[in-house]
């Protein structure tokens, strides 16, 4: 065998443990502040080519950054936003309690029993790879103007998610676990709450970030065509009256407190209810 | 503490079918009192099968088995398995009480001092995935004893921790047991640590009859480095070399 060649470390290493970490934490804060700089760059790009387009575009296409954010600005301080945000909100979360209702069992009863697993598995798959659109031309065949149709998008399109989710989730169960609370004498009831329940969570969890990713966006297309409040309504009206400012701003503020509670509020609560696991507390 | 009798004990895995396999061979011994019996024997001889006739969570094919609490009543068991089994979404202190029938503050009281035995009261909210393996171990400990158990049945308890933690553990097992009135069998496939634990030893052989019943009489507070426990274990290693399927044990074979 022919000798290993043993390289140098690229830098020198620090003499003390100190130094060690202090190097470290400085070479981190260096590795951050180069992330905001690019990231600051990539939105300064965006509205630099937004601006520009707007300026050359015909008078009337498209409104420039500027004007769209005064718009914004007009619409928050009227408090139209908060009514219509919340409205749709609400759809989403009543939409995602229908899909768990109908989804959780399917999951559960592939999860546990391989002929119910043939049976759905199929249905299950095909309906997670139908385009949100399908399901949203669907929601207003059947409900027309409603709220019910919004809702009725969303659990369409998260059903898919919940059922293959939990199914991965009720096999995951752990057998040792569910034997050990037997041997202690441990009721049904109490092994479902205290075994069954928190192992899905986290899959439940899982599902719940998976489609609601989706589903925000196709509630408020559903809402533009057949919606009597919220964000796509008003999208709607205002693309009605050719205010494509207003259009613009209302798309704007939703996707943008959209974000924020896709990245920040759902992952904060996973977080807070999954304390227990030790590889969810390094959040990013 | 508890009366367990086992008389002609007999177990088929598939009687009457071409696969049938006879794990438990005539099986009769009887343990009562504050007694600490090790069942011994190589992996495959039918150690858990017998446990698990005795918690009754297997059937047997065969012959009678009792255990009642020392007063007739039925017994109350608790369990440790070789690995921990703890909820990871409760505090071990939660996990503790998740085995109880009541949530008084007796029953938290309970919880605490056998939490403090195993050297763990400052770890009641601590989650099981922030602990070492033997720290849990440890828990999985407590939360048997804290069941106040008439019987205490351990499966291998310590064969996945390491030679150091496991020494530990067995010390703090014999203290604990030593304060506490309680009939434990407990399973390994380990001659050395049966001796240095139990006051009696029942050998299995491959195929499920018994091949020996040990006494152990020496002094507790028994330690590892002890030169009588050494004595003792060379001893009884001996008797069991004539065993067949135990000797690639027993000789250090590289
Ligand atoms: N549920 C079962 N069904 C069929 N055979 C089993 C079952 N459980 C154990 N056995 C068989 O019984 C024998 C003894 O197993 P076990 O009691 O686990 O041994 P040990 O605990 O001594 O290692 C093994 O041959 C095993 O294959
Ligand atoms: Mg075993």
């Amino acid at each position: 065998m022919s000798n290993p060649v043993i390289e140098a470390p690229p830098t020198a290493p620090a003499v003390t443990w100190q130094e060690g970490e202090q190097l470290a934490r400085r070479a981190s804060s260096r590795r951050r502040a180069k992330r905001l700089v690019l990231l600051a760059a990539g939105w300064v790009a965006m509205l630099l080519v937004w601006n520009v387009a707007a300026y050359y575009l015909p008078a009337g296409v498209l409104p420039s950054p500027l004007e769209v954010l005064i718009v914004m600005w007009e619409i928050v301080a009227s408090g139209a936003f908060a009514a219509n945000f919340f409205a749709s909100v609400g759809k989403t979360f009543v939409g995602f309690l229908v899909a768990i209702a109908v989804g959780a069992p399917i999951g559960y009863l592939m999860g546990r029993y391989t002929y119910w697993r043939a049976f759905f598995h199929d249905g299950v798959t095909v309906a997670g790879t139908i385009p949100a659109l399908t399901y949203a031309v669907l929601s207003l065949i059947i409900f027309g103007i409603s709220d019910l149709g919004p809702i009725l998008s969303v659990a369409l399109v998260s059903v898919p998610y919940i059922a293959i989710n939990v199914a991965e989730g009720v096999r995951g169960v752990d057998q040792s676990l569910v034997k050990m609370s037997q041997a202690f004498g441990r009721s049904p009831q109490q092994i479902r709450r205290d075994v069954f329940i928190p192992t899905l969570v986290p899959y439940i969890f899982a599902a719940i970030r998976m489609s609601f990713a989706v589903a925000w966006k196709v509630e408020a297309l559903t809402e533009v065509f057949g919606g009597t409040n919220g964000v796509g309504f008003q999208i709607r009206s205002e693309y009605q009256l050719f205010n494509i400012d207003g259009v613009l701003a209302w798309m704007c503020l939703f996707i943008v407190f959209m974000l924020i509670i896709e990245r920040l509020v759902l992952r904060q609560f996973e977080n807070r209810v999954l304390a227990w696991r030790p590889e969810e507390r390094v959040g990013r | 503490m508890a009366v367990l009798t086992v008389k002609d004990l007999y177990k088929t895995f598939g009687a009457g079918t071409p696969r049938a396999n006879r794990v438990l061979d005539n099986i009769s011994f009887d343990v009562r009192g504050q007694t600490f019996v090790s069942i011994v024997g190589p992996s495959g001889c039918g150690k858990s099968t017998l446990l698990n006739i005795i918690s009754g969570v297997e059937t047997h094919t065969s012959g009678q088995i009792s255990v009642t609490s020392d007063d007739g009543k039925p017994a109350r068991m608790g369990y440790v398995f070789q690995d921990p089994r703890l909820l990871p979404w409760r505090s071990v202190r939660k996990n503790m009480l998740y085995v109880q029938d009541q949530a008084d503050d007796e029953t938290n009281r309970r919880v605490d001092k056998y939490l403090d035995m195993v050297g763990l009261g400052k770890h009641g909210d601590f989650w099981p995935g922030q602990l070492s393996g033997g720290m849990q171990q440890r828990v999985g400990i407590a939360r048997a004893f804290a069941v106040e158990p008439d019987l205490l049945i351990m499966d291998e308890p310590f064969s996945h921790l390491d030679a150091i933690t496991a020494r530990a553990l067995r010390e703090q097992l014999q203290d604990i047991w030593s304060q506490s009135k309680k009939t434990v069998v407990f399973v390994t496939h380990d001659v050395v640590e049966a001796v240095e634990l139990s006051d009696r030893i029942i050998v299995l052989q491959p195929g499920g009859k018994i091949f020996e019943d040990i006494t152990i009489d020496l002094p507790r507070p028994r330690r590892q480095t002890d030169p009588a426990v050494a004595t003792l274990q060379a001893e009884v290693l001996a008797r069991l070399e004539r065993m067949k399927g135990m000797a690639p044990q027993v000789s250090a074979a590289p």
